[in-house]
């Protein structure tokens, strides 16, 4: 089997498909069959609460519903443990988002309705504060992502990391792993991986400036908190529209299990540069059901054959898009 | 004039002796005396961030004289030269010659196994708290067992240590790795490689039958002995065999940073357009 995958889009729902965990039944990792996948909505009305969580759960999919439901079942709940005393992350999780089976309802943080051009399925939103569940852009900002969605394509689809927060939203296979002192994030596509250290150091230098930003991390009860500065400002949060942030964005992201096979994720933005407040996403990841799942090799920029980089009015990369603070 | 290119080899070759003479002296010394602190999984602690010194190899595998951009270097070829067959002689003269064009590093390509190794970048080997039964992923994944993780493009490398066998899908860049233990030794078979990668700037190379054993044995508390026993049938003669002292970086709080080298050339091609 060749693993030279073009498309970021492409790339995670062919491997599903080729593993049987997702096919034209509309059965996602994690779904348990009883839930239907009404072709009826995929356009909208979207109904309230839906989301694709595990039934097991208990817990409704949107993630303003999933918020309180999920942090009352962690009040109650003692995760496994690794050999160091913290909660056991380490396996492979699959994506929960607030609309449901489709892996492309995640590429808009925001509600919408769906597109057919776009082959994007309607959705809930994944911003719960503020309650209006819009990002809280600043009005120059706003005006630049029209701006952005004309001009400029999506990092991933070149083969660059999704960035902070959007590496856990990434569609595809995806592995915690833990080891003293670090938590691993290991993203298939394309091997970006976050190697998260937990011994509460500093943040680097402010001139080293990362696609996937510096991120540190430290327990809080049996949730993990990282914290991520340092990025470079050109990793967009979204592939439609182009959701974006300054080098001046400040992510602190809480992971924490709510009973063994279900993880719920929130990260707070804070970029002054571009949004009016901080706001903040939520979404979950669940167990992958199957056994002895692996990772493959995915060389991704390798087998580009796609020409973006060929195609200057079409790239963003080394181009500013927001004022210097 | 000629005394000061003789000047400029001693500068370049005197640092390289001594680097090489300090730890030979090392791994043999030590290896026998030193017990190397355990892991969570039992085995000896690889974890951590190393490279090589010695990035010689990484222009070229094989003894080498200086040339504009490339310092002059030891060699890392155990015995001499390569035992290349006739055929594959030709075609790394063939190589060397397009050296500037064919490699496929300066195009940003995963540079494969072993030349990730020595390339100037540090990785960080991470040994994972191993799934005993009882955990929520016992049995549903693979348990991963080591991770490579390296700075030079995100590479990654999943080192399994599940005993599953390679998967036999051929064709990557970097291999499928599977490992396990050897007393004090982690000994990491790879596989179902594709034939882009050389082992160098230089034009050495392999082809998809290339089969590498790697042997990664802790000789001091910041040394790692790395080994590479190298098969290719298609290529080679005989097995060969490449050994590489690794260093423990030594900066506190060290993290890996990023090299994305596509995005930055991407970065200097549009600042030149624009």
């Amino acid at each position: 089997m060749k693993v030279r995958m073009v498309g970021w889009i492409v790339a995670p729902a062919a491997v599903m498909v080729a593993m049987g965990i997702w096919g034209p039944s509309g059965r996602v990792a994690g779904q348990s069959a009883d839930i239907p996948q009404s072709r009826a909505w995929l356009l909208g009305p979207i109904p309230e609460g839906t989301g694709n969580v595990p039934s097991h759960s208990g817990c409704p999919g949107e993630p303003k519903l999933l918020r309180p439901c999920a942090q009352e079942k962690a009040n109650q709940f003692d995760p496994p443990r690794t050999p160091d005393g913290k909660p056991n992350f380490q396996g492979m999780w699959a994506r929960t988002n607030g609309t449901g089976t489709d892996s492309r309802s995640a590429f808009i943080l925001e509600e919408h309705e769906g597109n057919r051009a776009e082959q994007v399925p309607a959705g809930k939103s994944l911003i719960v504060d503020p309650p209006d569940g819009l990002i809280p852009y600043q009005p120059w900002a706003k005006a630049k992502r029209e701006e952005i969605m004309k001009t400029y394509i999506d990092q991933v689809s070149n083969c660059l990391p999704p960035g902070v927060p959007r590496h856990f939203l990434a569609p595809g296979i995806y592995q915690i792993v833990q080891s003293p002192g670090y938590v691993i994030f290991v993203l298939e596509h394309a091997g970006h991986t976050r190697i998260v250290p937990t011994d509460g150091r500093a943040h680097i230098g402010g001139k080293a400036r990362l696609w996937q930003g510096d991120s540190v991390g430290h327990w809080e009860g049996n949730t993990l908190v990282v914290d991520t500065t340092n990025v470079n400002g050109q990793a967009f949060l979204s592939i439609l529209p182009r959701d974006f942030t300054s080098a001046n964005l400040h992510v602190v992201e809480r992971y924490t299990l709510f009973d063994t096979d279900s993880i719920f994720f929130e990260a707070t933005l804070e970029d002054p540069t571009v949004f009016t407040r901080p706001w903040t996403i939520a979404w979950g990841r669940t167990r992958m059901p199957g056994k002895n799942l692996e990772l493959f090799e995915e060389a991704c920029h390798e087998g580009n054959r796609s020409d973006t980089f060929s195609v200057p009015n079409l790239m963003f990369l080394g181009l500013d898009h927001s004022p210097k603070p | 004039m000629k005394k000061r290119l003789g000047g400029l080899l001693i500068v370049f070759s005197v640092p390289l002796l001594t680097l090489g003479f300090v730890a030979g002296q090392n791994s043999t010394a030590r290896s026998a005396a030193y017990v190397p602190p355990r892991a969570s999984d039992g085995h000896p602690d690889v974890s951590g961030f190393w490279q090589a010194l010695n990035t010689a190899p990484s222009f070229d595998i094989e003894d080498h004289a200086a040339r504009v951009g490339v310092p002059a270097g030891y060699g890392v070829v155990e015995g001499g030269a390569l035992p290349y067959q006739e055929s594959a002689l030709e075609k790394k003269r063939a190589n060397f010659n397009k050296r500037l064009t064919d490699d496929t590093v300066p195009k940003c390509f995963l540079p494969g196994v072993p030349r990730i190794t020595y390339m100037p970048f540090p990785f960080q080997i991470i040994q994972t708290f191993p799934s005993k039964r009882g955990d929520p992923e016992f049995g549903l994944d693979r348990d991963l067992g080591i991770v490579i993780s390296y700075e030079y493009l995100d590479a990654v490398r999943y080192i399994h240590t599940n005993g599953r066998p390679h998967p036999g899908h051929g064709d990557r860049w970097m291999g499928d790795s599977r490992a396990h233990w050897e007393g004090d030794t982690l000994v990491v078979d790879v596989t179902e490689f594709n034939e882009e990668p050389w082992f160098d700037a230089s034009g050495n190379f392999h082809s998809d039958a290339l089969h590498v054993i790697e042997r990664y044995t802790r000789t001091g508390p910041d040394t790692l002995k790395y080994e590479a026993t190298i098969e290719d049938p298609k290529v080679f003669t005989r097995p060969w065999k490449m050994t590489i002292p690794l260093y423990r970086r030594q900066e506190p709080q060290l993290r890996l940073l990023e090299y994305y080298c596509h995005a930055y050339r991407e970065e200097d091609r549009l600042r030149s357009v624009k």
